[in-house]
């Protein structure tokens, strides 16, 4: 190639780099895609996993799962009727309980993801507490530990986080109206930019105490975008007792 | 333990029965790894150690006071105190003893005033020696102390309880605590709606050398700052500052608590912390690290995960009435 051709083959290059700087997925310092930032799921899943229509519990939705049904044993279809019927107490969220794994992700609140090469940390605004994904070739604890949100490890396959994650507690549930698992659940997670805003979130669900056979969900991850925007904490369990701490005043002592 | 919906919406009334069903659990709380009496704090100055790509100094890891629990703001191994040493406790609760000679145990967290006393104004002092009183025998919900029902410790005396988790990030420095998680922002010196009133309060916070340096508000101050009662209003501004010593073993805590609706002046919390690693001992309070599982040969440590929304807590319990 001629000098000149060189020259216009580099000024053409670094536009297109130049391009595409906009559209480019963050990576961290290790060239790792970098999830960082606040997010939140608009698919209305935790009014429901399945297909399901308008009611008083909540707006419309398609849903999430693969093939639409999620694949219950005999007996764990009738805990989710019971579940169901006693869902306005019974579900983990009306007691502002840990939301979970995977349903922290696609409840009514944003998540923050905080980044670093050994681990990948969610914070869930709603109960604010917070979700280890270890990156740094650790495995699971020896034996079953319960844990609300499981014990996550995750390894990178390209640009997708690939998370396993076990040792669940088996009481969360899945969605308002009783889709649950057991303690006995192996969720296997994909996470991946679409592009730089939006985050493809797919999750394997293994749970032989529960379901005839895996089955899957896939939702999207929206960036927040206010310029304000923070996750601020919400420890929504203190709110019934909140009013039995009023701060003492000069007022109060007299 | 744990507390069901039922339980739940009893728990007013149940206050006393859940104490002398927790006494048998404290009773079997080990021995603190680190109880020290006496403490050289960090001084401010230039950061030596190691930086974070983002310029931070990197001090991300396992931490925790080397003095002892909240039971006492003033006098933490005191007859109040958090102290191994005390008599065995009698019906789920400790009876008063003789204290150790004052200058063989930590001084006062509080650092200023100079006699380490709370400069409160003769009202909140009377609300405090209220709370106190009641401690032990809360017969109403405003005597259970908050962390009974696994509020966030607050500010300060998150930094009076377990260990806990220094993560750092661009823009942020992440604390997660045995009760409780708090976020300091760097990257935003705006606090949020001064209406908007939260358990840890919002921090903003920056690095002046060794230092981090945290402005908080908005508190909700309803966590108090010692089991011994002592308390500050919503109108309150801490200013803290985390001295690291350079080598990444140590760091002082500083708060500066201004309150003209408590206090008669200003007061300062100073509290010694030292970092845990794998060779720290397990004494699951303050190293509740675990080592992880890895086919590599270097020590890694790790905590798990620390949920306390189910009403799970403990109100732990303390001498009301020693000398």
């Amino acid at each position: 190639m001629r000098p000149a051709l060189i020259g216009l083959a580099t000024v053409a290059f670094a536009g297109m780099a130049f391009a595409q700087t906009g559209n480019a997925i963050p990576r961290g310092v290790d060239g790792k895609p970098d999830f960082s930032g606040i997010w939140q799921s608009l698919s209305g899943a935790d009014y429901g996993l399945e297909p399901h229509g308008s009611s008083a519990d909540g707006p419309p939705g398609v849903g999430i799962v693969t093939g639409d049904t999620i694949p219950y044993k005999p007996e764990a279809l009738k805990q989710r009727a019971k579940n169901f019927a006693a869902r306005a107490t019974a579900d983990p969220r009306t007691k502002c309980f840990t939301l979970g794994t995977p349903r922290g992700l696609y409840g009514s609140e944003p998540i923050q993801l905080l980044q670093r090469p050994r681990d990948l940390t969610v914070m869930y605004e709603f109960g604010h507490p917070v979700r280890t994904i270890h990156t740094n070739g650790t495995e699971h604890p020896e034996g079953h530990i319960d844990l609300w949100l499981g014990d996550s490890r995750g390894h990178w396959d390209g640009d997708t986080l690939v998370v396993d994650v076990t040792d669940f507690n088996g009481e969360a549930w899945l969605d308002r109206v009783g889709d649950f698992s057991s303690d006995e659940l192996h969720l296997v997670e994909r996470w991946n930019f679409v592009d730089r805003n939006t985050i493809r979130y797919r999750a394997t669900f293994e749970d032989p105490k529960t379901y005839t056979k895996p089955w899957a969900i896939e939702l999207l991850l929206y960036r927040r975008l206010e310029p304000n925007v923070q996750l601020i904490e919400n420890y929504c369990a203190l709110q019934e007792f909140e009013k039995y701490y009023p701060v003492p005043t000069l007022k109060s002592e007299r | 333990m744990r507390i069901n919906s039922e339980t739940r919406r009893l728990l007013p009334l149940l206050f006393p029965a859940m104490l002398l069903v927790m006494a048998p659990a404290l009773s079997a709380q080990g021995m603190r790894g680190w109880r020290e009496t006496a403490f050289q704090p960090t001084a401010a100055g230039e950061w030596t150690g190691p930086k974070l790509p983002d310029g931070q100094p990197d001090i991300a890891g396992h931490w925790s006071n080397t003095v002892g629990n909240h039971n006492n703001l003033t006098d933490p191994q005191g007859p109040l105190g958090d102290d191994d040493e005390a008599p065995p406790r009698q019906g789920g609760q400790r009876p008063p003893r003789e204290p150790r000679p004052r200058a063989s145990r930590a001084p006062s967290r509080i650092s200023d005033p100079a006699d380490g006393s709370w400069p409160a104004q003769p009202w909140a002092k009377l609300k405090q020696q209220e709370f106190l009183k009641f401690l032990n025998n809360p017969i109403k919900p405003e005597y259970v102390e908050p962390f009974a029902l696994c509020a966030p410790g607050g500010p300060s005396k998150s930094f009076m309880w377990h260990g806990y988790e220094i993560r750092q990030y661009p823009g942020y420095v992440v604390f997660l605590f045995d009760s409780g998680n708090r976020v300091i922002h760097l990257d935003n010196p705006r606090h949020l709606p001064a209406n908007i009133k939260l358990w840890n309060g919002d921090s903003r916070g920056h690095w002046v050398g060794n230092a981090l340096v945290v402005d908080t508000a908005n508190n909700n101050s309803k966590a108090r700052l010692g089991r011994t009662g002592e308390f500050v209003s919503e109108n309150a501004t801490i200013q803290e500052r985390f001295i690291f010593d350079p080598k990444g073993e140590r760091f002082t805590y500083e708060a500066t608590y201004t309150d003209p609706t408590v206090l008669t002046r200003p007061f300062t919390i100073t509290i010694p912390n030292r970092r845990v690693t794998d060779k720290t001992p397990a004494d699951d309070w303050n190293n509740e690290t675990f080592p992880a599982k890895h086919a590599g040969s270097d020590p890694v440590i790790e905590i798990w995960e620390r949920v306390c929304v189910e009403g799970n807590g403990n109100h732990g319990q303390v001498v009301v009435s020693g000398k």
